[in-house]
């Protein structure tokens, strides 16, 4: 099944002006595109393009690089990987500004930021800097204990994650254009990110079944919009592009998140934390696009060095359980 | 049951990005064949990974997505070499990314440089209107020489993301010659940051964003966001069609 069929028809209007190059589009920032940019067929579009790829996390210029050649669609800039932050503590936030224009500058690729849950000044800013998508994460310390942004005022796309239809739902209603499992991220364990693709498509398949009667009671169950709802169920699948993320290590890990029916793959700590990060991130690349190829599969994963060290996932674990913040 | 024989035969390359999007397009107007459309052939599409299946190709449709991830995947595939003798005989539309990996030439690449396959003169600067936030949609004017395109009033609305534009067409006697399939409009074109003229003249390559070499096709923006078929149309009859009828033209 393919997603198009879930963006609404285009309109038409005026067009943004043009930048002479990237960093000058980065230091005009928001406010110069015209009415017709950021319509959500443009932001849903850029996750489009992204599908059958993998978005890597890097924390500097010359890892975006390395991912840039290892063949990542785009990067996921951010000051400490989600391992680092579980080990190290504190609060989590937006990276530096500067850092992101390093890595903007460094790459023709999309750039992707993130920014904590409710936290939309961080978002506005992110936006002004220039990035192609923000991240909504729970990686980061949540800014607001009830409320998530609201996106659809935002003219940068938003990807969000989500543990259960209702939630991916729910995001997909504030304006989030693109959805990912949440995953638990920071520990190389991706029995989460399958526990909630699995969930997902459990209770798409559910709802495709329902008569109306069933999916109004079913929507308020879930707690998601109606109308989302009743649309997902036409499609069988989410109105809008669905990653894998939290966990993946492994070219294996990739290839099984994508035969569950993902659209694509983030990979956070996995890469640069592993032993040989432009070897792996190459065969991550290889993995997705081959995932139902397993010669391809076996030759990929061969020789990579050590994986980054994985860990058992409990509720007193070092770092918490971030997959459950988000609302 | 469906009268025509299956003969034309797009294939999607489907190293990343949109090929389902392509596919299902397609699909929709091979259902349209026996129909609305009486000239349409039965087509077959497929998704390429391999040599192996692009070997069976009559056509070929580069999707949207990463040019850089592409060109790799299609280096260590083994695809780079059969995909440009490939460009060379038989007909390819390039959408966004695979309008990038068409291209002669290519301004704003990464670091190091990019593969291309080529077989198009025309010069492409990658991300030409700036980042995602730039990203846009406009109404085409298509050229009444491409049939399928505007034997319906309605505009056709290009959806264009962190697109790439053309900068410049060589014209070469020896080469088929290249047609202008679809502009857009001057007051469209965003205007550059430094310009102290704020007018665009409406020779500027930039407003190109639709052309056609001999059997090659390209299209900045992407016909396979939209719901709007023509562009697919025009490609399966216009460009595929005819190599079945007529000798292959030397290239």
């Amino acid at each position: 099944m393919s997603s198009t069929n879930g963006i609404p028809p285009v309109t038409l209007a005026n067009v943004p002006p043009l930048a002479s190059s990237r960093s000058a589009q980065v230091a005009r920032g928001d406010g110069a595109a015209g009415p017709n940019a950021g319509t959500f067929a443009v932001k849903s579009g850029l996750a489009q393009m992204l599908k059958g790829g993998v978005i890597m996390d890097v924390i500097n210029a010359e890892q975006a690089r390395i991912a840039e050649e290892a063949g990542a669609c785009a990067v996921m800039a951010l000051e400490r990987v989600p391992a680092d932050i579980r080990k190290e503590g504190g609060v989590a936030r937006m990276s530096d500004p500067s850092m992101i224009k390093e890595i903007i500058d460094a790459v023709t690729i999309p750039v992707m930021a993130k920014c904590r849950i409710g936290h939309f000044v961080e978002a506005q800013i992110l936006q002004a800097v220039g990035v192609d998508y923000i991240d909504e994460s729970e990686v980061l310390t949540p800014a607001d204990e009830q409320h998530h942004i609201n996106k659809q005022g935002f003219k940068v796309p938003f990807v969000c994650g989500a543990k259960n239809l209702g939630e991916a739902l729910r995001r997909i209603s504030e304006g989030a254009a693109f959805i990912r499992t949440k995953g638990e991220a920071g520990t190389g364990n991706v029995i989460e990110a399958v526990r909630h693709c699995r969930t997902v498509n459990a209770e798409i398949r559910k709802a495709a079944a329902m008569g109306e009667e069933e999916l109004f009671a079913y929507a308020k169950e879930i707690g998601a919009p109606y109308h989302l709802l009743k649309e997902t169920a036409r499609l069988k699948r989410l109105p809008v592009v669905n990653f894998a993320a939290g966990g993946v290590a492994t070219p294996a890990d990739a290839a099984l998140m994508m035969q569950l029916g993902c659209d694509g793959v983030f990979v956070g700590s996995g890469i640069f934390l592993s032993g040989d990060p432009a070897k792996r991130a190459r065969a991550i690349v290889q993995a997705v696009t081959h995932y139902n190829d397993p010669q391809k599969l076996a030759e990929v994963s061969q020789n990579l060095g050590p994986a980054m060290v994985g860990l058992t996932i409990t509720k007193g674990m070092q770092g918490g359980l971030l997959a459950e913040r988000g609302w | 049951m469906c009268d025509y024989e299956p003969s034309g035969m797009p294939i999607i390359l489907a190293l990343q990005g949109a090929f389902a999007e392509h596919q299902t397009t397609l699909n929709n107007l091979a259902n349209k064949s026996c129909t609305k459309v009486k000239s349409m052939p039965k087509l077959l599409s497929k998704l390429v990974r391999t040599p192996a299946e692009l070997a069976e190709c009559d056509a070929l449709i580069i999707p949207g997505g990463e040019s850089t991830t592409m060109a790799l995947l299609a280096r260590i595939s083994g695809l780079l070499e059969p995909l440009r003798e490939f460009v060379q005989r038989k007909p390819v539309w390039g959408t966004c990314a695979g309008a990038i990996l068409l291209a002669e030439s290519i301004e704003g690449s990464k670091k190091g440089g990019q593969e291309l396959l080529g077989g198009m003169a025309v010069k492409i600067g990658r991300n030409g209107f700036g980042s995602q936030i730039d990203s846009f949609e406009a109404p085409l004017l298509c050229s009444p020489e491409a049939v399928a395109l505007t034997k319906r009033p309605e505009e056709f609305v290009g959806v264009f993301i962190r697109a790439p534009v053309v900068l410049g067409i060589t014209e070469d006697p020896s080469r088929p010659k290249i047609q202008v399939l679809a502009k857009i409009s001057p007051e469209a074109l965003p205007k550059s940051e430094d310009a102290t003229d704020s007018t665009t003249p409406e020779d500027d390559p930039r407003l190109i964003v639709a052309l056609r070499q001999g059997h090659l096709v390209l299209t900045t923006f992407h016909p396979e966001l939209t719901k709007d078929d023509r562009f697919h149309e025009y490609f399966v009859l216009e460009v595929v069609m005819p190599t079945f009828s007529a000798p292959p033209t030397p290239s």
